[in-house]
């Protein structure tokens, strides 16, 4: 009950840095989620609707990759950024920049995978009516994306959540550093570290919240162009 | 296809199964060994992760363990959390580093007496180099005071930990850069190893305990320009939970443990710790 | 002019079709006839190029059209259905669907209709098309006959303007006779009668 409290309190203190750590989360979440959508999406639409030589393995290898440990993946970035490193050059190591890098490894085989199953449940119809009509082979893909639209935005909001509670991959990669890298989930494990656990469930009250009004978005987002 | 999989299947579970024998095999032959558990075996101990990642711990506990029978866990976190846990009733005693801290735990009743018995010193790392100039200062706060001016990048673990605690004291109450504003200091929220690790790819300053650095000093380009600053002594203590302010502590465990860790053998122990993989000491013993 | 030779499809070992010879001349209509599972949808679709051949060729001018048995509703309302991925002006879309009687819908989303609605609306979908072959799976099945007599209407029409050549397949000999040139009747996949009047 403190930390609910303490949750409201820390929202109206209009807390400088509070607001700051939630914008860095947005911004790398937001980016996150459209990068690993504009990779997934469609990647998903094609093995959900072709069929062709190695499928079932390119699936094995997307659904192993969706269990992928966030912290292997972190390492795995940070060894790639690391100054001596592959991409040490491009001196990306502890931004935002590298932390998106770091959840779309994570996330878009989960957004592929999860999009793949429903394409391929509800394209079966759209296919054969869209080449029917004489349609290009990329305008169906879009087409069969269109028309499952409302259960792949749950793939979007699937997608978000993860890259909003993520903390392993973004601590290692981002390294927490405050008024640059630091996040939500990195903020509520330093003040856990700290002992001040009331205020980190405070802190997670408000990702809650953060997470809940992304959501009531969304749902909006996709009211409208049904109603067309 | 599907027999091929389904013997695999079954050659893995089996081999876990084996492995899990294997293990438990492994611990009653290690229990057979060791002295009759107490009637409260387990001790839980609360302390941060600079002890633990020195590797002190892991080195003493098994001769007390295989001693007395008692079974030790260690709960690692930043002085703050560690402390935090004992007050919440998770923690039969605490082994920390940052006097005021211990001296408000103290003070509000939960703990039963300081018990100092051990120090180092912090020392400052950064790139060979030395680009600020730090090396021939006489103590910490000169040497911070070069860091800053040459707008050298520093690494502060921001996390509230003992480390940090001891960071802020040399600023100066009130002196320490601000990182909203400053942005060659670094605030990292972070434990030891990992701000050490980033110091490293950032060629950074960064205050640490000796122990934590010279464990991965071998994967660091990073060396000590500087220690035994007068105002770089870091002091440990023993302070057992209170059992009248806390409930369900294991008193005579936490006991034990201390009379051991303060007794002849573990001083012996703990002077001669370090001395095997870095040629060094990495505590010395206060003064009985 | 549709040739089709040889042309076999087979399901596991069981063949369902096999079409020693048919030929369309274009700009004529040819109604299939035949019971359930005597091979019309597959001929259909092996047109279409939706399935393989396992043997024999073919040859038909493009574009093709191809009507599935099982209409689809697109999300959007019927203009929007009926110009997905053309250029055709909205008002030749509005047109279409008052030909087929579906005009005071046309605000509507696609998924609302009924079955015999959403068929012609399927119909139209193809009509704002250009083509040479229009391959049509059971175009009426859906609908009454006020329904059926608008479709054969829209046909007519179509193949007059397009001069295009169309297989459709059908269960009622009235649709058949109303629009087909010739027609066949298949049986396990094979031609039983071919027949140069209908029925």
């Amino acid at each position: 009950m403190e930390s609910v409290k303490q949750a409201f309190e820390l929202l109206f203190s209009l807390d400088k840095e509070l607001f700051q750590i939630i914008g860095v989360t947005m911004r790398m979440s937001f980016f996150s989620t459209l990068i690993s959508c504009l990779i997934g999406l469609p990647l998903g639409a094609l093995l959900g609707t072709k069929r062709f030589k190695g499928k079932s393995f390119i699936l094995k290898i997307v659904h192993t990759l969706m269990g992928l440990p966030p912290v292997v993946a972190g390492l795995f970035v940070y060894a790639l950024f690391t100054h001596y490193g592959p991409l040490g050059q491009l001196n990306m190591l502890f931004t935002v920049r590298v932390m998106v890098v770091a959840q779309c490894i994570l996330i878009t085989p989960v957004v592929i995978g999860l999009s793949a199953s429903i394409v391929r449940d509800r394209s079966k119809p759209v296919i054969e009516t869209a080449r029917g009509m004489g349609l290009s082979n990329t305008k169906v893909l879009g087409l069969c994306l269109r028309e499952s639209r409302a259960s792949l935005l749950s793939v979007v909001l699937n997608a978000f959540g993860r890259s909003i509670a993520e903390v392993g991959a973004v601590s290692i990669v981002g390294g927490n550093i405050q008024w640059k890298t630091r996040v939500m989930t990195t903020a509520i494990m330093l003040e856990t570290n700290k002992g001040r656990f009331s205020f980190a469930l405070a802190l997670g009250l408000i990702l809650l919240m953060i997470a809940f009004i992304v959501n009531i978005l969304a749902s909006f987002i996709v009211k409208e162009p049904a109603d067309d | 296809m599907k027999k091929v999989l389904a013997i695999g299947l079954a050659l893995v579970m089996l081999l876990s199964f084996a492995a899990c024998g294997g293990k438990k095999e492994e611990a009653t032959t290690a229990q057979s060994t060791t002295a009759a558990a107490p009637a409260n075996a387990v001790i839980r101990l609360s302390t941060t992760t600079s002890v633990n990642d020195s590797g002190l711990l892991p080195y003493l506990l098994p001769v007390f363990e295989k001693e007395t029978g008692y079974k030790v866990e260690v709960q690692s976190a930043g002085t703050g959390a560690a402390i935090q846990k004992a007050e919440d009733g998770n923690a039969d005693l605490i082994l920390v580093h940052a006097k005021q801290s211990e001296e408000e735990f103290l003070a509000k009743g939960f703990g039963v007496e300081r018990l100092p018995f051990m120090y180092n010193y912090f020392v400052i790392v950064g790139p060979k180099d030395d680009p600020a100039g730090i090396k021939d200062c006489k103590d910490a706060a000169s040497a911070f005071a070069k860091i800053q001016a040459s707008g050298s990048k520093f690494v502060s673990r921001g996390d509230d930990s003992g480390t940090h605690k001891a960071e802020l004291k040399i600023w100066g109450e009130g002196k320490a850069p601000d990182p909203a504003k400053a942005d060659w200091y670094i605030s990292a929220g972070k434990g030891m190893g990992d701000c050490l690790t980033m110091a490293n790819e950032m060629g950074a300053y960064c205050l640490t305990d000796k122990a934590t650095f010279l464990s991965m000093q071998k994967d660091l380009k990073l060396d000590i320009l500087l220690e035994k600053g007068e105002d770089m002594k870091n002091t440990y203590s023993l302070i057992a939970v209170n059992p009248e302010k806390v409930d369900g502590v294991n008193e005579e465990g936490a006991k034990a443990l201390i009379d051991w860790m303060l007794g002849d053998e573990a001083s012996k122990l703990i002077a001669d710790y370090g001395q095997e993989e870095y040629g060094v000491s990495l505590f010395t013993l206060l003064e009985k | 002019m549709i040739k089709i030779e040889n042309v076999k499809k087979y399901y596991k070992e069981r063949c369902v079709l096999d079409i020693e010879s048919l030929t369309v001349e274009q700009g004529e209509t040819l109604a299939i006839l035949g019971a359930n599972g005597s091979g019309k949808t597959t001929l259909l679709r092996i047109l279409a190029g939706l399935l393989k051949a396992d043997e024999g060729s073919f040859e038909l001018p493009a574009p093709v059209l191809y009507l599935p048995q099982q209409s689809y509703a697109f999300a959007g309302n019927l203009v929007r259905n009926v110009l997905m991925g053309t250029k055709a002006a909205a008002g030749e879309a509005e047109q279409l669907l008052d030909s087929m009687g579906l005009g005071a819908l046309k605000e509507k989303k696609a998924a609302s209709l009924s079955g015999g609605e959403l068929q012609r609306l399927a119909l139209c979908r193809l009509l704002i098309r250009p083509a040479k072959v229009l391959l049509l799976d059971e175009p009426t099945a859906a609908c009454d006959a006020q329904g059926t007599a608008l479709i054969a209407e829209a046909l007519a029409d179509y193949q007059q303007k397009e001069g295009c050549s169309i297989l459709l397949s059908t269960h009622e000999k009235e649709f058949a006779t109303a629009c087909a040139h010739h027609s066949i009747t298949l049986r396990d996949g094979k031609i039983e009668k071919e027949q140069e009047e209908v029925c």
